[in-house]
């Protein structure tokens, strides 16, 4: 049986997947961009609801029940945002936290409003198409089914490593782990966001596939950790793969960008280990 | 019988439906039989949940942290056996396993993962209902994704 604030939480974690998607799917940049921003703040909400839930000694998980529809439109994907954001204003209690939560989402309200005060802004949405097809670059459908099986793995990934991470930083009390937590959190993040846009470019944008809580309660912190660094070894082999699958200049200097960031994630979760 | 039976071969439009959209993923509020099956090595896991009905598997779902193959065997495993009974289930194992004998190596252990969730899934079942009280079965499995995998590389190397 669902708490109030248990139901609250599922529905900012849905909110923070909404917002994020309404951003990669939609294509002008502006409000792609803000949007995005936005998406970080619903982030931070959810982050502090857990926060709270958990001082109140309760417990949060990653539960959903949510849907990525597939508009054709901006302003089809912004009518239902507002329709999100609206529907939770009720679940809020009434408190310092939620005051600043609500501001924040009436903030969003007005800026959406004001996108769609210009029809300009309605533009159709390709996101969704299933042509698989990366703009004007002509790339073999080896590499098109190649990119594809990445960006669906990849995304996966990265939205399992910023719940997990999220799952231990707000349990943990030791210094330099938090802040460890929030560069992989950080750095995830902005993984999440690169492949989510390519997905959206290629028309196969769909949410990654929901967390079982077998993947994100960890009961051998250490050993987790080790199998994390075998992990970020594996993505690594896979980036370095596909960079070298992919016969274009512009992609290939993308992985390999990526690449490296592993790299360092890897130095990063050595110092959870000390 | 089993004529209709797929497997994940290439990135064919049914593949990538199971893929972006698995069938039957997530969790069931009052299953009868919970199974888990654990690569050790890898941590990588399989959890089914069913609902059964004396012979009939009256609703299932699973879920994984596993690769994309597991996701998609498992998309497509549970799909064919849903509101069919055990012994379809066991034959459409089978003949998945036929046909996994001319895939890679890696398919075949992301395939047994999946089906081992699901027999560990009737065991919970039986046991729960020979008295046992057993939140879920776990069965560990022998071949690791990782070994298969460092296998293939040396082989290619």
């Amino acid at each position: 049986m669902k708490t109030k604030m248990d139901k609250l939480y599922q529905e900012k974690h849905e909110l923070w997947l909404h917002i994020t998607y309404a951003s990669f799917a939609i294509e002008d940049e502006a409000i792609k961009s803000r949007l995005y921003e936005f998406s970080l703040i619903a982030f931070r909400h959810m982050k502090w609801l857990g926060s709270e839930v958990l001082e109140d000694g309760g417990n949060f998980n990653y539960d959903r029940s949510m849907q990525l529809i597939k508009h054709d439109t901006s302003f089809e994907i912004i009518h239902e945002l507002e329709e999100k954001i609206l529907h939770i204003q009720a679940n809020y209690k009434d408190n310092i936290l939620a005051q600043r939560i609500k501001t924040d989402d009436i903030y969003l309200l007005e800026y959406l409003r004001q996108v769609m005060a210009s029809e300009f802004n309605n533009q159709t949405i390709t996101a969704f198409n299933m042509k698989r097809e990366w703009m004007d670059k002509k790339l073999a459908q080896d590499q098109i089914d190649a990119l594809t099986l990445f960006l669906l793995e990849e995304s996966y990934k990265e939205y399992e490593l910023i719940l997990v991470y999220n799952y231990m930083q707000a349990r943990t009390e030791n210094a330099l782990h938090f802040n460890v937590f929030q560069d992989l959190i950080d750095e995830s993040h902005f993984h999440l966001k690169s492949f989510g846009n390519m997905m959206a470019k290629l028309g196969i944008l769909v949410l990654p596939r929901e967390l079982h809580e077998m993947t994100y309660i960890v009961k051998d912190f250490q050993r987790f950790i080790v199998d994390g660094i075998a992990e970020e070894e594996a993505a690594k082999i896979m980036c370095k793969e596909l960079s070298d699958a992919i016969k274009d200049e512009e992609l290939s200097k993308f992985f390999d960008f990526i690449n490296y960031q592993e790299s360092y994630h890897i130095e990063l979760m050595k110092k959870l280990l000390k | 019988m089993f004529e209709d039976v797929k497997m994940p071969e290439g990135m064919s439009p049914e593949v990538l439906e199971h893929l972006m959209y698995p069938k039957n993923y997530g969790k069931l509020e009052t299953p009868n039989g919970v199974g888990v099956a654990l690569d050790e090595k890898t941590k990588e896991y399989v959890i089914f949940y069913i609902i059964l009905d004396e012979s009939i598997i009256k609703d299932v779902k699973f879920a994984t942290n596993g690769c994309q193959d597991t996701v998609v065997i498992g998309s497509m495993f549970t799909d064919m056996i849903m509101n069919n009974d055990l012994e379809y289930a066991n034959g459409a194992i089978q003949k998945m396993n036929d046909k996994l004998g001319n895939t890679s190596a890696q398919q075949q252990v992301c395939a047994d993962i999946v089906f081992s969730a699901f027999t560990a899934s009737l065991q919970n079942y039986k046991n729960i209902q020979n008295g046992l009280d057993e939140e879920l079965h776990l069965f560990k499995m022998k071949e690791s994704c990782e070994v298969v995998g460092e296998e293939n590389e040396n082989k290619n190397g």
